[in-house]
C-alpha cells in the first residue's frame, strides 16, 4: 500500500510537468526540451529556503514559483527569436546551463552532494509527515493545475495560442503580437513545473542535481507524446503510463542497473515508435 | 617574486592554449561529421552524439574483451558506428523522410535513437567509467613553451587535421561530393538528374558516423569512455558547427576552434566545471547576433 502511495505521488509530479509542458509544446507549437531545468529551479529554491530558513512550505512555494517565472521569462525572451528545430536546440542548451549551475554553484547548491533534510510541509502546525496526507495534498495541486489549464485552453488565449501553432505568420497579419502570447504561456508553464519541483524537494527530502538533466527533459517530453500533444488529458495518461513501465520491468524480474536503463531504452523506444507510426500520440490532436 | 608570478601565468597560459588546440580538433571531427550529414538531410540529427559511444566501445570490447589489436580495434569501431548510423537511417529516418515529416518529428525521433543506443550500451558495459588506453599514466609526453602535450593528444590533432583533408578532397573533387552537395541545395532536383539520392544519403550516414565513432575512440584514449559521453560531445559538434554556419564544412572548422578556445580560455580564472555552461552561453550569444553563424553562406 506504502509503495502504491509513493507511485501515486510521483505519478501526480509528474503529471504537473506533463500537464505543464504541454501547453507549451502541444498546445503553442514551441518544441521546448528544457523542463526539467524549471522542475530544479522549483525544487533548489523550495529546498534552500526550507532548510536555511523555518519559513512555511507554502511560503517557499510561492518564491520557487515567481524564481521559476523570472529564469523563464529570461530564457522565454532569448527563446522567442528562434523558430522550430533551433528552437529545439537553444532550449536544450538552458537546461544544460541550468543544470551545470546547479552543479557547480556549490557555495549555494553543495553541487554535486546536494541539500539533506528538507523538511516535509505543515499546515496550521500540522505536519503531513506521512505520505498519505502528503499524496491529498499532491492531489489538490493536480487538480488546481489540470483546472488552471482546461481554463487556459478553453479560453481565447488559448485559441490564440492554438493559432500561434497552425500559422503564426497568418495571427500576426492579423495584428496579433504573437511573441507576447508564446512568452506569456512559457512563463505559465515554468512556474507550473516548479510547483512539481517545490513538492518533489519535500517529498523526497533531498535533491540533487542529477534529477534535473536534460535526460530528465527528454522522460518529459517523452510523457506528453505518448499521451498526446495538445491534450491535458493525454499527459495526465502518459504521466500514469510511463510512470508505471519501470516498476512492472523490475516486476517481471530485471536486476536494478539493468531495469534503469531497459526504461531507458524503452522511453528511447517509444519516442521513435510514436514518431512514425502516430506523431500526435495516443489521444492528442497537434502533430509536431 | 614578480617574474615567478609571470612565469607561472605563461605557462598556464601555452597549457590552455594547447588543451584548446586539441578541444578543436575534437569538436572539427564532430562538426564535420554533423555538418556532413546536415548538409544532405537538413535535420539534427542527435543520434549522432551516441555513435561516438559506440565506435569508443567496440574498441574496448575488441582490446579488452576478445584481446584484439589496437588496430583491429579502431578499424571495427569506426566501421560499426558507421554501421549503426547507417542503420539508423535506414530504420528510422528515411521512412519518416519519405513522409515528409517535418524537422521537428525527426528531431524527436533522433533523441529516441540517442536514448536507445546510450541505454544498450550501459546495459551491456555497465555505467562505469573505463579507460581504453593500456599505458594510462605512462605515456610520454612533449613540453611546447612550458605547456605539456601528451602522445595520444597529438595523434588527435594529427588525425583531426588529416579528417578535414579528406572531407575536404572527398567533398570538392569527387561525383559523391557534388552529388551530397546536389541533394543538399535541392534533394527533388537531384532525384529529377538521377542521383540515388537514398543511396548517397545512406553513405553521408555511414562516412558521418565513421567519423564520428573515429573521435569517440580518440577521446576515449585520451580521458576515457562512459555510455553518456556522446551528449557532451555532440552538443560542442552541434555548437561548433552552428557558430560556423550550419552546413558550411570550412565554417564547422572555425567554429570547432573558436568553441575550444572559449572554453579552455574561458575557465582560466574559475572552475573547469563551467565549460559546458561557457559554450551554450557562447552558442546564445553568436546566434542571437548572428542567427545563421558567423560563416553563413
Amino acid at each position: 500500500m506504502e509503495y502504491l502511495i509513493h507511485l501515486s505521488i510521483l505519478i501526480g509530479i509528474y503529471a504537473i510537468l506533463a500537464v505543464s509542458l504541454n501547453l507549451v509544446v502541444g498546445y503553442t507549437g514551441l518544441l521546448s526540451i528544457t523542463h526539467a531545468a524549471f522542475f530544479g529551479v522549483g525544487a533548489y529554491v523550495t529546498a534552500l529556503l526550507m532548510v536555511n530558513t523555518d519559513i512555511n512550505f507554502f511560503v517557499a512555494l510561492l518564491a520557487a514559483v515567481a524564481g521559476a517565472a523570472c529564469v523563464g521569462a529570461a530564457v522565454g525572451i532569448v527563446l522567442s527569436r528562434f523558430k522550430g528545430d533551433y528552437y529545439a536546440l537553444v532550449s536544450f542548451g538552458f537546461n544544460i546551463i541550468v543544470f551545470s549551475i546547479f552543479l557547480n554553484w556549490q557555495s549555494v547548491t553543495r553541487g554535486p552532494l546536494g541539500i539533506p533534510g528538507i523538511p516535509r510541509p505543515s499546515l496550521f502546525g500540522y505536519s503531513l509527515s506521512s505520505n498519505s496526507e502528503f499524496l491529498v495534498l499532491v492531489a489538490i495541486f493536480v487538480a488546481v493545475v489540470y483546472a488552471l489549464s482546461w481554463l487556459i485552453t478553453r479560453s481565447s488565449f488559448g485559441r490564440v495560442l492554438k493559432a500561434i501553432r497552425e500559422d503564426e505568420d497568418a495571427l500576426r497579419v492579423f495584428g496579433y503580437r504573437t511573441h507576447h502570447y508564446k512568452l506569456t504561456i512559457f512563463i505559465a508553464a515554468a512556474s507550473l513545473a516548479a510547483v512539481a519541483g517545490a513538492l518533489f524537494a519535500v517529498y523526497i527530502t533531498f535533491i540533487d542535481p542529477s534529477t534535473f538533466t536534460l535526460t530528465e527533459s527528454i522522460f518529459i517530453l517523452a510523457l506528453i507524446i505518448f499521451g498526446g500533444l495538445g491534450s491535458i488529458e493525454g499527459s495526465l495518461v502518459g504521466a500514469v503510463a510511463l510512470v508505471l513501465l519501470p516498476e512492472v520491468l523490475r516486476f517481471v524480474g530485471f536486476p536494478g542497473e539493468v531495469a534503469a536503463q531497459m526504461r531507458q531504452a524503452v522511453y528511447g523506444m517509444l519516442l521513435i515508435l510514436f514518431m512514425l507510426y502516430r506523431p500526435q500520440g495516443l489521444i492528442g490532436e497537434y502533430k509536431l | 617574486m614578480e617574474e615567478g608570478v609571470h612565469r607561472k601565468e605563461m605557462e598556464i597560459a601555452s597549457q590552455l592554449f594547447i588543451n584548446s588546440i586539441i578541444a578543436g580538433a575534437i569538436y572539427t571531427m564532430i562538426a564535420l561529421g554533423f555538418n556532413l550529414i546536415f548538409g544532405a538531410v537538413r535535420f539534427f540529427d542527435m543520434g549522432f552524439g551516441a555513435l561516438t559511444a559506440v565506435g569508443a566501445y567496440s574498441v574496448f570490447f575488441v582490446t579488452r574483451e576478445i584481446g584484439g589489436s589496437v588496430m583491429m580495434g579502431v578499424l571495427a569501431g569506426i566501421v560499426v558506428a558507421g554501421l549503426v548510423g547507417h542503420g539508423a537511417y535506414r530504420m528510422v529516418y528515411a521512412p519518416l523522410r519519405k513522409r515528409k515529416a517535418s524537422d521537428m518529428v525527426l528531431l524527436v525521433a533522433s533523441l529516441g535513437v540517442f536514448t536507445v543506443l546510450q541505454a544498450v550500451i550501459a546495459m551491456l558495459f555497465t555505467n562505469q567509467f573505463r579507460v581504453l588506453s593500456q599505458s594510462a599514466g605512462l605515456e610520454r609526453t612533449f613540453h611546447i613553451g612550458g605547456g605539456v602535450i601528451t602522445e595520444t593528444q597529438s595523434i588527435i590533432f594529427g588525425v583531426g587535421v588529416f579528417v578535414s583533408l579528406a572531407l575536404f578532397l572527398l567533398l570538392s573533387y569527387t561525383l559523391f561530393g557534388k552529388q551530397v552537395r546536389a541533394i543538399g541545395d535541392d534533394e527533388e532536383a537531384a532525384v529529377i538528374v538521377g542521383i540515388n539520392t537514398s543511396r548517397i544519403i545512406g553513405t553521408v550516414f555511414f562516412v558521418g558516423s565513421a567519423i564520428a565513432g573515429l573521435a569517440g575512440i580518440l577521446v576515449g584514449y585520451d580521458t576515457g569512455i562512459e555510455p553518456t559521453m556522446g551528449l557532451g560531445l555532440l552538443l560542442k559538434g552541434v555548437i561548433a558547427s552552428i557558430i560556423g554556419g550550419v552546413g558550411n564544412v570550412y565554417g564547422g572548422v572555425a567554429g570547432a576552434f573558436l568553441l575550444g578556445f572559449a572554453e579552455n580560455f574561458g575557465i582560466w580564472k574559475i572552475s573547469g566545471e563551467w565549460k559546458d555552461a561557457i559554450a551554450f552561453a557562447l552558442l546564445i550569444v553568436v546566434l542571437l547576433v548572428r542567427p545563421k553563424g558567423i560563416f553563413q553562406r
